[in-house]
């Protein structure tokens, strides 16, 4: 007999054993942090820390509230929507014009090539010369600066993704409008944009997650406190104190609460979302 | 508006939208127009660049000490005889073989995990793909107050085990493993995700004529899932691979590329010789290199890509 071979029961019992212990693995970190926050600093700088909180104290989030950490959450809020909406203004009658026209000397693929060479590409390659042209122009420092060299990530991107959406709308739904006296501008505003309006938000949603987390241009480009998104503020926090974990566990817990609720809106689109032209 | 002549070779025509659209204002090249925002932009941000990171690896340019003169290959020939952009080169090679490979072992694991129809999957399945949302320095965060050395919930465990505390992060040996773990634990998901996808178009009625014949578990495995899913594994390992080469935030936060240089890597060598030594010259020459190393990569998936598009 086969010795590999088990009950139906014994399968089961393997089955759920190693579920429950790759969800550990995967849910333990998160639990963490939630539960750092809320402890008191007894129960986490100590060689024994407690395994949930004995004393539940919501003291740490008053104190990144004192702290203005909300002022770090405002220009996380305004750089990565300010780049989402640039990015998808140029995009959409870019991939627009790359899903409907085919372009001399196959430039349509060529640019759509590059692009994607652009994004792979490391992002401390482009910003050595980003940081002296930024700094010609000014905007070093400033989150307008950063909002351009955003574009470098969200632009590549979403064209790309809306490239794919574009694509699943029938043309024969614009040739209908065109043949019945509608303008082009107009088609493609009354026509092809609400049929790409759920593909318009899961490209909106995952560049809005992208430039939220987004952490080496705004490492390089801002440099006062005043002007920091929320991942250098953390990134500050975690190389200059060493063990102020409640008040850090509870600004990351909060960081990361718009993005876990975004997330949610773009569950079915999580495949095309993070490995783009992937299908 | 005058169009750049690059553009003006030959059109396509045929569709009804065009051709109505062409008749009412003979704009034969309007459609461009489309484009060329993005074009603009893209080209402003990204060839200009290059093209100055390119000139910039020939020159010795330090604009806080005020040198700027020509070099030649200078840059590059230092570049290789220098022991830190080695050191960070070899590191940066093991942390993406490392970590890919174990990133999609698991995540081929997993997927199969997923495969199975059981209760409460919908459920389960948002949550295994949470470590990938969140921003990085949240899980340096995380991982660096879990790894601490005295406080740390790993140490705490093992000690409590009767095992000897580890270095997580301290130890020379292990400080990129470390590393590679917070990696492994962030985007597996993404793996996951992939081979998932690949898992499922499979058709099921394989399995079933193999189980007829007689075929079970590892077998059915090794001659129809891992074939069938090829194209997937292989896109799973270029995407990790080129992503886990850029390494440079969970170095930052977890590390500062130490203890000692066990840590360096490729991204922070440019980050440090040219945003802190501003050494500008030097970091444009690995700057070079290294989006070299990466494209060469990307080459493959890019015409992958080429193939489909065409």
């Amino acid at each position: 007999m086969n010795p590999w071979r088990f009950s139906l029961t014994t399968k089961r019992l393997l089955f759920w054993a190693l579920l429950l212990s790759v969800m550990t693995f995967i849910l333990f970190p998160v639990y963490w942090m939630v539960t750092t926050s809320f402890k008191v600093p007894l129960e986490y700088a100590t060689r024994t820390p407690s395994w949930f909180p004995r004393q539940m104290t919501l003291d740490h989030y008053r104190e990144i509230w004192k702290e203005q950490a909300y002022k770090y959450f405002l220009n996380t809020v305004i750089v990565s929507l300010t780049s989402t909406a640039f990015s998808l203004a140029i995009a959409f009658p870019a991939a627009y014009g790359l899903a409907r026209f085919r372009f001399p000397a196959k430039l349509d693929l060529l640019f759509l090539l590059w692009i994607l060479l652009v994004r792979m590409a490391p992002p401390v390659v482009l910003a050595i010369p980003l940081y002296t042209t930024l700094q010609s122009f000014g905007l070093l420092n400033k989150l307008t600066g950063l909002v351009i060299a955003y574009q470098i990530y969200t632009l590549p991107y979403s064209i790309w993704m809306l490239l794919r959406f574009i694509r699943d709308v029938p043309v024969e739904v614009e040739e209908a409008a065109a043949i019945d006296g509608a303008s082009r501008l107009r088609t493609l505003l009354a026509v092809v944009l609400p049929l790409v309006g759920p593909g318009l938000v899961a490209t909106a949603i995952f560049s809005v997650i992208m430039t939220w987390n987004e952490f080496i241009y705004a490492l390089l480009f801002l440099k006062t406190p005043e002007v920091f998104t929320l991942p250098i503020n953390i990134a500050h926090f975690i190389t200059e104190y060493e063990v102020l974990w409640g008040p850090l566990m509870a600004i990351g817990f909060m960081s990361s609460l718009p993005i876990l609720v975004l997330s949610g809106y773009v569950q079915k689109h999580l495949l095309r979302g993070f490995a783009i032209s992937f299908k | 508006m005058v169009l750049p002549p690059l553009f003006i070779i030959s059109m396509e025509t045929g569709n009804a939208v065009r051709r109505t659209w062409k008749r009412r204002w003979g704009q034969r090249y309007s459609y461009l127009l489309f484009l060329l925002p993005a074009f603009v932009v893209v080209i402003f941000l990204t060839v200009y660049p290059l093209t100055r990171v390119f000139y910039l690896s020939f020159y010795r340019y330090n604009p806080i000490r005020n040198i700027d003169r020509f070099v030649g290959f200078g840059n590059y020939t230092r570049l290789f005889s220098d022991r830190f952009f080695l050191i960070g080169l070899k590191n940066t090679f093991l942390f993406s073989v490392g970590a890919t490979m174990t990133e999609v072992i698991l995540g081929l694991g997993l997927a199969l995990l997923f495969n199975v129809k059981f209760r409460g999957r919908k459920l389960l399945l948002p949550l295994v793909i949470f470590p990938m949302m969140f921003s990085t320095m949240v899980i340096c965060a995380i991982w660096r107050s879990m790894y601490h050395y005295e406080y740390g919930i790993f140490n705490y465990a093992l000690r409590s085990l009767g095992l000897d505390p580890v270095k997580w992060l301290i130890d020379r040996n292990l400080a990129l493993w470390s590393v590679v773990l917070v990696d492994i634990w962030q985007w597996t998901p993404m793996a996951f995700l992939i081979l998932l996808a690949g898992l499922q178009s499979i058709p099921v009625e394989l399995y079933e004529a193999a189980r007829v014949d007689g075929a079970t578990g590892v077998r059915l495995f090794r001659h129809i899932t891992l074939p069938l899913l090829r194209n997937h594994i292989f896109l799973a390992l270029l995407l990790r691979s080129i992503d886990t080469f850029k390494i440079f935030d969970k170095v930052y936060a977890l590390t500062g590329g130490g203890p000692g240089t066990a840590t360096e890597t490729i991204s922070f060598y440019i980050y440090r010789e040219g945003f802190r030594y501003f050494n500008v010259g030097r970091a444009s020459a690995a700057a070079v290199v290294m989006f070299f190393a990466v494209g060469l990569v990307s080459v493959l998936y890019i015409r992958q890509v080429w193939r489909r598009e065409r």
